[in-house]
């Protein structure tokens, strides 16, 4: 039976670090329902396992049961893939919609575009990519919690990162990609 | 060190899991190298726009709502365990430090005019944290001051006051100098139990803010004035041990 204290535990930092482990499910699962569902899945299996929490940083411990639950949730979803509706990527779906102006120059995209044009290239990137640059500029990790959460070595963790920025900046910097599919 | 080297540790550095020798020769480097400079730079940049602009979305009350009813369920079966006093105590604490921690992400996705204040805040909080990675937190390790101040008279413009709190209960281990963006600023460092403190002394131009105190990740930042420079403690000692040694800090000294 687990114990009490344990289960509280458990309760506690589920709630206090909600927000982090729904913000890694959906930007891992690009969608709400998915992510709530995941974050959902991810409680009931650490409350299972509380019991089995050796020490160590919470976080990376909570947050690896959520990334574990959203990898499921990926497989089984890539083994549907045959038939994906488009609107399941809204992201990609609104690269095929015309573009006003080509006001590509970055100071003048307002606040909104300049969201919509961030997330767009985050959510284009590796899964492998966006979730360490999700972790670490975002969530603030550092290299060993994301090195816990990742269950891979830091070195991993560090390649995948400079890799993740790399990607992204040039994304970001080619101004001309948002425009391409402009008579599509 | 050459640029290839300075390369590798740049992301090390931005990261802040450099320890602190490491840090200073690269620092070293970055001074006289203008590629490495603009490539921290463009990385700082990149953090900033995916800080201000990539959503960190939050957790939809439905979720929230669902997950404590649960955890209310399960607390209820067992209502007299969970109704233990220290528990109870350490709920609150809990909560305490998730609404530190909130204060410091809305500090960090805050506006524009807090962003300098919370560059300081965070170069404070890493750079304690950093030193306590490295394998000493300390440069000169003495418990004498008069010893400590005279060290640190050879290395920056302004030696800082240094005092002994020993016979308080906290005692002066030594002290480092440090970087607080681009100023090298003193550090004073004090044990209390199994705490360290740090204790850094801004130049006059810098302030991190109002006197509320900030937490992040179980460490708390809190102003002090010492010897009428601004200071800022920062440590994982809790509140009441911590408005106790920044009452003495604040203290005027006694000449000697």
């Amino acid at each position: 039976m687990i114990s009490t204290s344990s289960r509280a535990f458990v309760d506690d930092l589920a709630l206090r670090h909600l927000d982090a482990a729904y913000n890694l499910g959906r930007w891992l699962l690009g969608s709400e329902q998915d992510a709530a569902d995941a974050v959902h899945d991810a409680y009931l299996r650490a409350a299972r396992a509380s019991e089995t929490y050796a020490g160590g940083n919470e976080r990376a411990w909570w947050l690896a049961i959520v990334r574990n639950c959203c990898l499921a949730r990926l497989a089984v979803r890539n083994k549907e893939k045959k038939n994906v509706a488009i609107d399941d990527n809204p992201v990609a779906a609104e690269r095929w919609l015309p573009r006003a102006d080509a006001d590509d120059i970055e100071e003048r995209l307002d606040s909104s575009r300049r969201r919509q044009r961030i997330t767009q290239h985050l959510q284009n990137l590796p899964e492998n990519f966006r979730e360490v640059l999700i972790l670490r500029e975002i969530e603030e990790l550092s290299y060993r919690e994301i090195a816990d959460v990742l269950q891979t070595p830091i070195g991993t963790v560090m390649s995948r990162l400079a890799r993740g920025r790399a990607l992204l900046q040039k994304a970001l910097t080619d101004i001309g990609d948002m425009e391409a599919p402009h008579g599509l | 060190m050459d640029c290839k080297t300075a390369n590798e540790l740049l992301p090390l550095y931005f990261d802040g899991e450099l320890d602190r020798a490491t840090s200073r020769e690269f620092e070293a480097h970055l001074d006289e190298c203008a590629d490495c400079r603009a490539a921290l730079i463009e990385l700082d940049a990149l953090r900033g726009s995916l800080r201000k602009d990539a959503p960190r979305y939050t957790a939809p009350e439905a979720l929230r709502t669902r997950i404590q009813k649960e955890a209310a369920g399960s607390a209820s079966r067992q209502p007299s365990r969970w109704r233990r006093p220290r528990l109870a105590l350490a709920a609150s604490w809990v909560l305490a430090f998730a609404a530190g921690g909130i204060t410091l992400a809305a500090w960090d996705h805050g506006s524009t005019s807090g962003q300098e204040q919370s560059q300081l805040t965070r170069d404070l909080f890493s750079s304690h944290w950093r030193a306590l990675a490295a394998a000493s937190p300390i440069d000169v390790v003495s418990t004498d001051q008069h010893t400590v101040k005279p060290w640190f008279a050879g290395k920056i413009a302004t030696a800082p006051v240094v005092q002994d709190f020993s016979a308080q209960g906290y005692a002066l281990i030594g002290g480092r100098i440090d970087y607080v963006g681009t100023e090298r600023v003193p550090v004073l460092v004090y044990r209390h139990g199994k705490h360290v403190i740090d204790v850094f002394v801004l130049p006059t131009t810098a302030r991190p803010g109002s006197n509320e105190t900030i937490q992040s990740q179980g460490y708390v930042l809190e102003n002090a004035t010492l010897g009428g420079q601004p200071a800022a403690i920062v440590s994982d000692m809790d509140q009441a041990e911590l408005t106790r040694f920044r009452e003495l800090l604040n203290t005027p000294i006694r000449a000697d």
